[in-house]
């Protein structure tokens, strides 16, 4: 087994509360696994779109096993989700798209070390999926990116970038790479073992990447062995 | 604490069920639990629920024929693809399989392993060697490797087409469907008097946290792969 750092990239879009239950997981073993982390923010309606896949939701069964799926997994694995309190028009009506152009303007400036993607991304996802709040005013993106770190000069900047077409396409492309991989949903994870690319859907495969890339699942709390042992 | 019960719906036409199987077969004596094996017909769960198979979206069909190699490699299940899916998951179908080890399950009041050993024969052919699992002959293969003697073999073909079997497992389908399911495996862990619901076979660490029980990984007697 080679012990070279292994490159892991993650496709995420916010409007998906399974991505921000994967986000936290892989940022957790961002030091615990020989990893590089990689964030790709993408726009999951393309990729539904793009695979001509459906919500899951759209199946009512499922859709409220769904509920009480995402509430269990948050308390297991420790991430502060809370259902908005109307998800079809969070979800579909108003959707992730100005958040997603504004999470991308935030790589596209952030060209040495990811914390402010993580972080920006985070605070958005707290705003959509824990406190119920809007991701697509202006004025939401820029109290996310102040509680990220930035100051008022960069939000404003970002938010301007958001709305140029460099930024669109940039968000497209990624958006295109993901199709590439053959996403059909987020997150979609791709985790580069020996030059090869191995592709995972979801946040529940983490114990079957551990044992294709080599490394120790630990639960999704590495530092709080308890659970597990 | 009591003994659990635990569940599990399924149907020998899902690939994913025969993982949920074995992995519940597997901590049957580990977890403090009593395992019911609830054999059902997957067909009548999606047009009852509205679902669509989820191999109708291509990227998602690519993706499952991969994750179930590897799943299977993970977990220590001989499955392999069958050389036409299609034809065999829904032009052939389960039907007759799901009504013959429903006989069984019948004939089987007594908590012993005969359900158990005939739906993993059966699985074995659709999901492992690429055989039949429609004509009597092929099920009553499937019924005397796992140690049923011709006579009874004989006897459960006869009650499978009876019209109490067929009852028996559209009800058993009824029962999946008023817990809600979608597909299978579809497993219901009753704790304290309620149930909790899980589908798929990728729950089963969040089962453990649910009803405080430890996960020890697919191959619970072979830890080392988790530690």
């Amino acid at each position: 087994m080679s012990s070279s750092r292994k490159v892991i990239e993650l496709f995420y879009d916010v409007v998906s509360p399974y991505s921000w239950l994967a986000f936290e997981v892989l940022c957790r073993y961002r030091n615990v696994w020989n990893i590089e982390l990689k964030f790709h923010p993408a726009f999951l309606g393309g990729v539904m779109q793009g695979s001509g896949n459906r919500p899951p939701a759209m199946v009512p069964n499922k859709g409220e096993y769904l509920v009480k799926d995402l509430t269990r997994l948050a308390s297991y694995m420790n991430v502060p989700l809370c259902q908005p309190s109307n998800t079809f028009e969070v979800m579909f009506e108003k959707g992730s798209l100005a958040a997603m152009r504004f999470i991308t303007a935030v790589v596209e400036n952030a060209k040495d070390g990811d914390r402010l993607v993580e972080n920006v991304s985070r605070e958005v996802w707290k705003r959509i999926w824990s406190t119920d709040q809007d991701i697509c005013e202006p004025s939401s993106l820029s109290e996310a990116g102040l509680k990220a770190g930035l100051s008022s000069s960069e939000v404003e900047e970002l938010i301007r970038q958001a709305k140029s077409q460099p930024v669109k396409d940039k968000l497209k492309q990624t958006t295109q790479e993901a199709l590439d991989y053959k996403a059909f949903g987020f997150p979609l994870i791709i985790c580069h073992v020996d030059g090869k690319p191995e592709v995972f859907f979801g946040s529940d495969r983490f114990e079957l990447m551990a044992y294709c890339i080599g490394e120790k699942w630990l639960g999704p709390q590495p530092d709080k062995l308890t659970s597990y042992l | 604490m009591s003994r659990k019960v635990i569940e599990l719906f399924y149907d020998v036409v899902s690939p994913y069920s025969w993982l949920g199987f074995e992995v519940l077969c597997r901590y049957r004596n580990v977890w403090n639990m009593e395992l019911k094996l609830r054999p059902a017909f997957l067909g009548g769960i999606m047009q009852a629920s509205g679902n669509k198979p989820p191999a109708m979206v291509p990227n998602k069909g690519l993706y499952m024929a991969k994750d179930l190699n590897r799943l299977a490699s993970y977990m220590n299940v001989p499955l392999r693809h069958p050389s036409d899916p299609f034809e065999v998951m829904f032009n052939k179908g389960s039907l007759p399989a799901m009504r013959f080890i429903t006989a069984v399950a019948e004939k089987e009041k007594d908590g012993g392993r005969l359900l158990e050993n005939v739906s993993r024969e059966v699985w074995k052919r659709i999901w492992s060697t690429d055989q039949d699992i429609c004509e009597p002959a092929s099920l009553s293969e499937a019924g005397l490797k796992a140690g049923l003697s011709s006579s009874e073999v004989e006897e459960l073909l006869g009650l499978s087409k009876s019209q109490p079997i067929k009852d028996k497992l559209k009800q058993t389908t009824q029962e999946a469907i008023n817990y809600e399911a979608f597909g299978f495996p579809f497993v219901v862990c009753h704790i304290d008097g309620k149930p909790q619901v899980f589908f798929g076979s990728d729950r089963f660490e969040l089962m453990a946290y649910c009803i405080g029980e430890k996960w020890l990984g697919p191959q619970p007697d072979k830890p080392t792969s988790n530690l």
